[in-house]
């Protein structure tokens, strides 16, 4: 139970909400998809510092899970563009 | 020990932070996908191997280092994939000839093999 | 369809079930004796049924090619002497290239010429040049008379050469020797 850790976890949360911009402004389809792939990932830290903070490690389930799914999800997206799907 | 935890953490929020920057600022599409691996590798490494010493060291929890670890090897092994798939893609999707690029081989040898 | 082969269903099976013990838990339950025959049983039921229908698609050569402690070593080595200090160089030059007020950028699309012979470490060249910021491969084709040579299309974000073999050079040159040691 540290403070420092959930104020790392924040940042990483303000990160993502920076990252918000380029993915509303984007001009094409591949600059969402790209921007979601980095909230993803960004995601993934805060959660992780998060359940080192809380000390519980629900959390961590919850984080890998959003890894697998958003890697899925990016490789598809970028099928699509290309046409092979 | 809490200070080498910091300092890792430390160094992945400052290369995220430098991917966020990139990704915000950058004129087109492919150089936003460079910014994105400095996202994807240092900031995921910076945080791992802080959280990994904090999980041992700290809490002496094992399930999580493992779990921990596994969520940064999973990271680092399927991004490149990812950012591969989406790369072909947008350059299939773009119009050409592409924009801002000094030198377009890709381009180039695909016209030829169209003639 | 491609026909199964043994050894790539040995190989994949041992990776899956091994995974399935970690994500469990039960590798820290056996130090402690608390070991559960029945998730070990259904984890060797799933990982093998898993391993039946997907092992095709992920290994077509080779598969014990790794177990030889020469390679292992150099493979080892690779992970953590030769790689990291590339990924740090790349990074650093990336993080202040996004982070300066001058912004400069200079892409393009050049052509390398991969020496590589297998698979696996034209796989693994390909996933490494990705992985430094500041290069990403695009594409690769096969290049040559009968088609014997690999070429990388690869993004590239600061342009210092547009001759092939100079650019392999500063973007790969490392580590494309690296990388022929573990796998020829």
């Amino acid at each position: 139970m540290s403070g420092d850790l959930l104020f790392f976890a924040v940042c990483f949360v303000a990160l993502a909400v920076i990252l918000l911009v380029r993915l509303i402004s984007g001009p094409t389809m591949a600059d969402r998809a790209l921007a979601s792939d980095c909230i993803e990932i960004v995601t993934d830290l805060a959660l992780i510092l998060f359940a080192l903070w809380s000390g519980r490690g629900i959390y961590l389930d919850i984080a890998l899970v959003t890894a697998v799914l958003g890697f899925i999800g990016t490789t598809i997206i970028g099928r699509y563009l290309g046409g092979e799907l | 020990m809490r200070i080498a935890v910091d300092v890792f953490i430390v160094i992945g929020l400052f290369f995220a932070l430098a991917g966020t920057v990139g990704v915000i600022r950058m004129p087109d599409f492919f150089c936003r996908m460079q910014s994105s691996t400095n996202i994807a590798t240092l900031g995921v490494l910076g945080v791992v191997i802080g959280g990994l010493i904090y999980a041992i060291g700290v809490l002496g929890d094992g399930g999580m280092a493992v779990k921990i670890a596994i969520i940064g090897i999973f990271n680092i092994l399927a991004n490149p994939i990812a950012s591969h798939a989406l790369m072909k893609g947008a350059y299939a999707h773009m119009k050409k000839p592409v924009d801002g690029l000094v030198t377009d081989q890709l381009g180039e040898d695909l016209v030829e093999e169209d003639e | 369809m491609k026909k199964l082969n043994p050894a790539s269903f040995i190989s994949v099976f041992i990776l899956g079930f091994l995974f399935w013990m970690v994500i469990t838990g039960q590798i820290t339950a056996i130090f402690r004796n608390e070991a559960s025959l029945q998730v070990i049983v259904a984890g060797l039921v799933v990982s093998a049924a898993v391993s039946l229908f997907s092992a095709r698609f992920f290994i077509h050569e080779k598969a014990f090619h790794l177990c030889n402690p020469a390679r292992l070593v150099n493979l080892i080595f690779y992970c953590v002497c030769i790689f990291p200090v590339e990924l740090v160089k790349a990074n650093v030059d990336m993080a202040f290239r996004a982070l300066s007020p001058a912004l400069r950028i200079n892409p393009g699309i050049v052509r390398v010429p991969v020496d590589l012979k297998s698979e696996y470490g034209q796989a693994m060249l390909a996933d490494s040049i990705t992985l430094t910021p500041g290069t990403v491969t695009m594409a690769a084709v096969k290049d040559g008379e009968d088609g014997d040579r690999t070429c990388f299309y690869i993004h590239w974000i600061n342009v210092e050469s547009q001759e092939p073999e100079e650019a392999g050079e500063k973007i790969k040159g490392n580590m494309e020797r690296a990388i022929r040691r573990i796998w020829e």
